[in-house]
């Protein structure tokens, strides 16, 4: 065990309080994904943060029951995580960890969490902006709790950088920019799915909290963003200040 | 006179499908299957522990109420990712619970205290009780709390019941992050071994 591992491991109690934030909570996974002393450890304390938890039960609203039931009707369950449930890794090095050494289930348990937990990490609106904006949202909401999605976080040319959580399963990619430049001349960033055949438009990314969607995104294509005159262009007319992989 | 016939007797039958208990396991595994009657059961069980939690932490009805109802939403849309032999069926649940409720507080405070040095004031060391109706699960997690030094205590209280990440609760409190990471893993374990927790 280096020392490393050992700081590490002392961590479990405050991972199981919840008490890491986004970046080394995520550091703290992969440790546990190669550790099986740790997660026994962590097992037991998430049992009892759970009993501190019941400790506090108190009713909550009556209505709120009614509101809840109702929305089950709406909501469309996850599957059962398969042998075969494609891997999902937050951060770019945690993907082969937890794909090889981790069963499915629990990463799926955590994997809406880790994604939004990454989003408010790196775009704090984004996911309030997702709760008003319904209609859309729900097929946002779909990408970001896709099984197999993806997060990656990639700076421009220009400055401010880009989070694109990609679903292969929905070739679909939902997208946020941060700290990117306002551009004069009423400009606009314009958000490209391109592949083989050309770039298609994927619409603008005119506010940084407003989550862009990106459709049609194939395996083999990219994200590109470009700055285009007022109101968008149908073709890139300048050359992409970021492009994204679908396969990292 | 009563007396039992062949009909009136136990048959042996095929047995019930898995998962048809009432156990909080049982129940998710039925509202896996789309089962909303088990979901209702389930909702009973859990929407107080949940409430109760997200409440601790956030201390704001309104917005409590908001995050313990999606927190009841993503049961019903991830319940069959959950894996009885990682652990139980009401901590998978209130591991979500505390994590959404901690998520929001610190989606706020980075967005409000970006700029200064990020120190939230103390809460009450005392004010554990104050939410609680459970007797006694309060009356357990009590008596076990006390039986920590007063630093374990006060650094597990803050880390979950107060939501702060373990940087916070060291500059609360006043300590080194070592020491910290240290004594909320000790707390915790004392606690767990205190509460007899079967893992």
């Amino acid at each position: 065990m280096t020392a490393m591992d050992h700081d590490l491991h002392l961590l479990t109690g405050a991972y199981a309080l919840d008490a890491l934030d986004g970046i080394e909570r995520a550091r703290f996974e992969r440790h546990l994904a190669r550790c099986g002393s740790c997660r026994e450890e962590v097992r037991g304390l998430r049992e009892t943060a759970a009993l501190l938890a019941n400790a506090t039960a108190i009713t909550p609203p009556p209505e709120m029951r009614q509101r809840v039931l109702a929305a089950t009707a709406q909501i469309r369950q996850l599957p059962p995580p398969g042998h075969a449930a494609p891997v999902l890794g937050v951060y770019q090095a945690a993907r082969r960890r937890l794909g090889s050494a981790r069963p499915a289930v629990m990463i799926a348990v955590t994997a809406v969490a880790a994604v939004i937990v990454a989003l408010l990490v790196l775009q704090v609106t984004t996911v309030r902006q997702l709760h008003s904006a319904q209609a859309r949202s729900q097929a946002i909401a779909a990408v970001l709790s896709a099984p197999d999605a993806r997060i990656q976080t990639t700076s421009t040319r220009v400055g401010g950088t880009v989070t694109a959580v990609v679903s292969p399963g929905h070739q679909e990619a939902v997208v946020t920019t941060a700290g990117m430049p306002a551009l004069p001349g009423g400009r606009v960033y314009q958000l490209w799915v391109m592949s083989k055949g050309g770039a298609r438009s994927a619409g603008l990314l005119l506010a940084s909290d407003e989550p862009a969607l990106a459709s049609g995104f194939g395996a083999a294509d990219q994200l590109g963003i470009t700055i285009e005159p007022a109101g968008g262009t149908t073709r890139p007319t300048t050359a992409p200040i970021v492009v994204i992989p679908a396969r990292a | 006179m009563n007396t039992p016939t062949a009909g009136q007797r136990r048959q042996p039958g095929p047995g019930r499908p898995e998962g048809s208990g009432q156990g909080l396991a049982g129940l998710l595994a039925r509202v896996a299957r789309g089962d909303h009657a088990a979901f209702e059961a389930v909702y009973d069980q859990l929407a107080g522990p949940v409430y109760g939690i997200v409440r601790k932490v956030l201390r704001d009805p309104a917005q409590s109420e908001e995050v313990a109802q999606e927190v009841m939403l993503e049961i019903w849309r991830t319940a069959s990712r959950f894996d009885p032999s990682r652990g139980g069926a009401a901590s998978w649940a209130l591991t979500i619970a505390h994590r959404r409720a901690v998520d929001r507080v610190r989606a706020e405070t980075a967005a409000a205290e970006r700029a200064r040095k990020l120190a939230p004031g103390p809460v009450a060391g005392d004010d554990v009780a104050e939410l609680v109706e459970t007797a006694l699960d309060r009356q357990r997690v009590r008596r076990c709390l006390g039986a920590l030094t007063a630093l374990q205590a006060e650094a597990v209280k803050l880390a979950y019941y107060g939501g702060y990440t373990y940087p916070q609760v060291a500059e609360l409190l006043g300590i080194a992050l070592g020491t910290v990471k240290t004594r909320i893993r000790d707390g915790l374990i004392r606690m767990r071994d205190c509460l007899e927790v079967p893992w």
